[in-house]
């Protein structure tokens, strides 16, 4: 039976087939019909870990919080870098040449257990990437404004990176992805900006939904709401300072103050 | 003579430490002061100085000495540490491109260098040439002008090289050399203290003094080092270098039953080689940094290259870069070799009961400077806090440095 061969790989000509496949398309293209599950990476962030269903960020999958320039996924993807960089060697791809290391550290992270990567080209912060994750780093966050294409070899060997790793791979920015990422994000967590919060004139911090979209481990639809407080001289704390799980239907933008 | 004939010619490039030219290249401003460049940790314990500028030597600061004792000695010095990866890294550079030059390359330590000039090669038909070439090459990848000698034999070699100034060559031609050693002291020779003194002693103080006695009356006073003191003032001391070579290469070859243009039925067979290179890998329990794929067609040959992030050995690891190989294919192929080069110690896989940060870090720095050779050194970054950063000043607070 086909479904046999793929699952137990019985026939030697099926296993070249397969092995060439997934080496191509990566280790996931073909899969022997079995459910999708994985461990979680927990942030911190009550909001965050209870959205995915699995208690964190998903382990040996590849994440993408979506949204377009403003919506608050920028800062949550720093806040969460820098939770994670107190425990674990993290690495911040930066594609879009906006971070700045003072707000990871402004934001608690530990500078120590940072490795910044300033890619010229895609091809260089996708395989800087696989390779410090190979390496053993917790968490890679790649933070793009627009996604240029890349060839197809850098998101599957990133992802097999991650798999075999079990580390975690969060894709922060952008509308879309290319075709050949998009294929293998696991899960997308969509971020609205609902509002900003103000300290007199300036902008202090910012809530955010965060509601996941399509989801290959389940979950699609749930929501939470998040208030990050961003760094400021005077701001005592910065970082995901409220989170708030939704229910289907409650909906309605808030009104924040400082 | 000016062309290159058969006879023995040797070049020597002499040149200041590596580490001590890299720390010159990130501060310039310090190429005329007095440079300190360590410390260098040796396995017995105790620090030693890596290297030194001359002006730190002539105050007694000489490499080797012990970090305190250099300190002590040239104490308004500028302190500075190269990572010892930079080095090995410029030195990996240096040494290819003096192979381009030559295939007989022997590096001696990190200020010196020799090369096999007698070889014939169109690209440099005369030692003059050769010379330039090589003097060039070095300035590039250095930054600094290097010294270059060429002459018969090792010593007479080194010796033009110390006797040209930086960014020079000096040329002894063949026959020559017992002439332009004749002036030189006999403090220079390579030979034991004890034996300069004795000539010291004799009123020997040249090497054209020695050169006028007889060899067997050198070594009656001296013995076997009578007859390389005879050598080394008549120039005829080591005539060969002794090259680096590498180890004995690994990998597979198939010879297709016809031309194949379709990179698409050429990358079928791609798990088959991959599986095979990775066998013969795992035999010899060795990683590849490099692979470079040959091709061969009716009258043409070419390779091509690539160089993964971290040493790859598995099957998983290689088969993406065999896939990516073979897409470069542009041409009916008939002849097929997988080779692995820059073999190494396979990276450490097994996973840790108790896995440790520290560990982690290594392993991540290390990747990180094999991503700094594949594609420059501004590609990952470490930041601090600067620890006396002034007030609260954000561009200033922080500290950046290449992974």
């Amino acid at each position: 039976m086909l479904g046999d061969d793929l699952r137990n790989g019985t026939s030697p000509a099926l296993g070249a087939a397969l092995a060439t496949i997934r080496a191509r398309y990566g280790s996931r293209a073909v899969l022997a019909g079995t459910g999708l599950s994985a461990a979680g990476l927990p942030t911190g962030i009550g909001g965050v870990d209870g959205l995915t269903g699995c208690d964190g960020l998903p382990r040996g999958r590849l994440t993408w919080a979506s949204g377009e320039l403003g919506q608050g996924w920028f800062d949550l993807g720093l806040a969460i870098l820098a939770r994670l960089s107190i425990s674990l060697p993290v690495v911040l791809v930066d594609f879009s040449g906006r971070v700045d290391p003072n707000d990871i550290e402004a934001y608690g992270g530990d500078l120590s257990n940072l490795w910044l990567v300033h890619p010229r080209r895609p091809e260089q912060g996708w395989a800087a990437a696989r390779a410090l994750v190979e390496a053993g780093a917790g968490l890679t966050l790649m933070v793009a404004d627009r996604w240029e294409p890349v060839g197809r070899a850098a998101p599957a060997t990133l992802l097999g990176a991650v798999e075999s790793g079990g580390g975690v791979a969060l894709i922060c920015g952008g509308q879309s992805l290319p075709g050949e990422v998009t294929l293998r994000v696991a899960m997308e967590l969509e971020c609205q900006r609902l509002a900003w919060t103000r300290v007199h004139r300036d902008i202090s911090g910012i809530w955010v939904r965060l509601q996941v979209g399509r989801s290959r481990m389940g979950g699609g639809g749930r929501s939470c709401r998040l208030r990050i407080a961003l760094p400021r001289p005077y701001s005592p704390r910065a970082g995901v300072v409220e989170t708030e799980l939704e229910t289907e239907g409650l909906t309605a933008p808030l009104e924040a103050s400082g | 003579m000016n062309a290159r004939g058969a006879s023995s010619r040797l070049a020597c490039a002499i040149f200041p430490h590596l580490a001590l030219s890299l720390a010159w290249r990130a501060h310039p401003e310090l190429r005329e002061e007095a440079v300190l460049v360590g410390p260098e940790r040796r396995p017995g314990g105790g620090e030693v100085l890596l290297a030194a500028s001359e002006a730190a030597v002539a105050s007694g600061a000489v490499p080797g000495v012990e970090w305190r004792q250099a300190v002590i000695s040239c104490p308004d010095a500028a302190r500075l540490r190269v990572e010892e990866t930079a080095i090995s890294d410029l030195r990996w550079e240096l040494r290819l491109a003096l192979q381009d030059l030559s295939p007989m390359v022997e590096w001696v330590d990190d200020t010196r260098a020799f090369l096999d000039a007698g070889a014939r090669d169109l690209r440099w038909p005369t030692e003059a040439a050769l010379a330039s070439r090589l003097g060039r090459e070095l300035q590039r990848l250095l930054a600094v002008p290097p010294r270059v000698g060429v002459g018969q034999s090792r010593f007479t070699a080194w010796a033009a090289a110390q006797a040209t100034d930086p960014g020079r060559a000096r040329l002894v031609p063949p026959g020559r050399a017992p002439h332009f050693l004749a002036e030189l002291p006999v403090e220079v020779l390579p030979l034991p203290g004890a034996v300069k003194e004795r000539l010291r002693d004799f009123g020997l103080t040249t090497c054209g003094d020695c050169a006028s006695i007889p060899l067997p009356l050198l070594q009656r006073q001296f013995g076997p080092e009578g007859l390389l003191l005879h050598r080394l003032c008549l120039g005829r001391d080591g005539t060969t270098v002794n090259p680096w070579v590498a180890p004995p290469p690994c990998g597979v070859r198939r010879v297709l039953a016809g031309p194949v243009e379709d990179t698409e039925v050429l990358r079928f067979g791609a798990p088959e080689l991959a599986a095979e290179l990775a066998a013969e890998l795992a035999q010899r329990n060795l990683a590849a940094g490099r692979l470079r794929l040959l091709l061969g067609g009716e009258g043409w040959e070419s390779w091509e290259l690539i160089s993964p992030p971290s040493p790859a050995m598995t099957n998983e690891e290689l088969l993406p870069l065999v896939l990516s190989l073979m897409a470069r294919v542009r041409r009916p192929v008939e002849v097929l070799e997988l080779q692995a080069l820059d073999l190494g110690a396979p990276p450490v896989r097994q996973r840790q009961l108790f896995p440790t940060g520290g560990d982690r870090r290594e392993e991540i720095e290390r990747a990180a400077a094999r991503l700094r050779e594949r594609f420059g050194s501004g590609l990952v970054w470490r930041v601090a806090v600067r620890p006396e950063h002034p007030g609260d000043v954000p561009e200033e607070r922080l500290v950046w440095r290449r992974a």
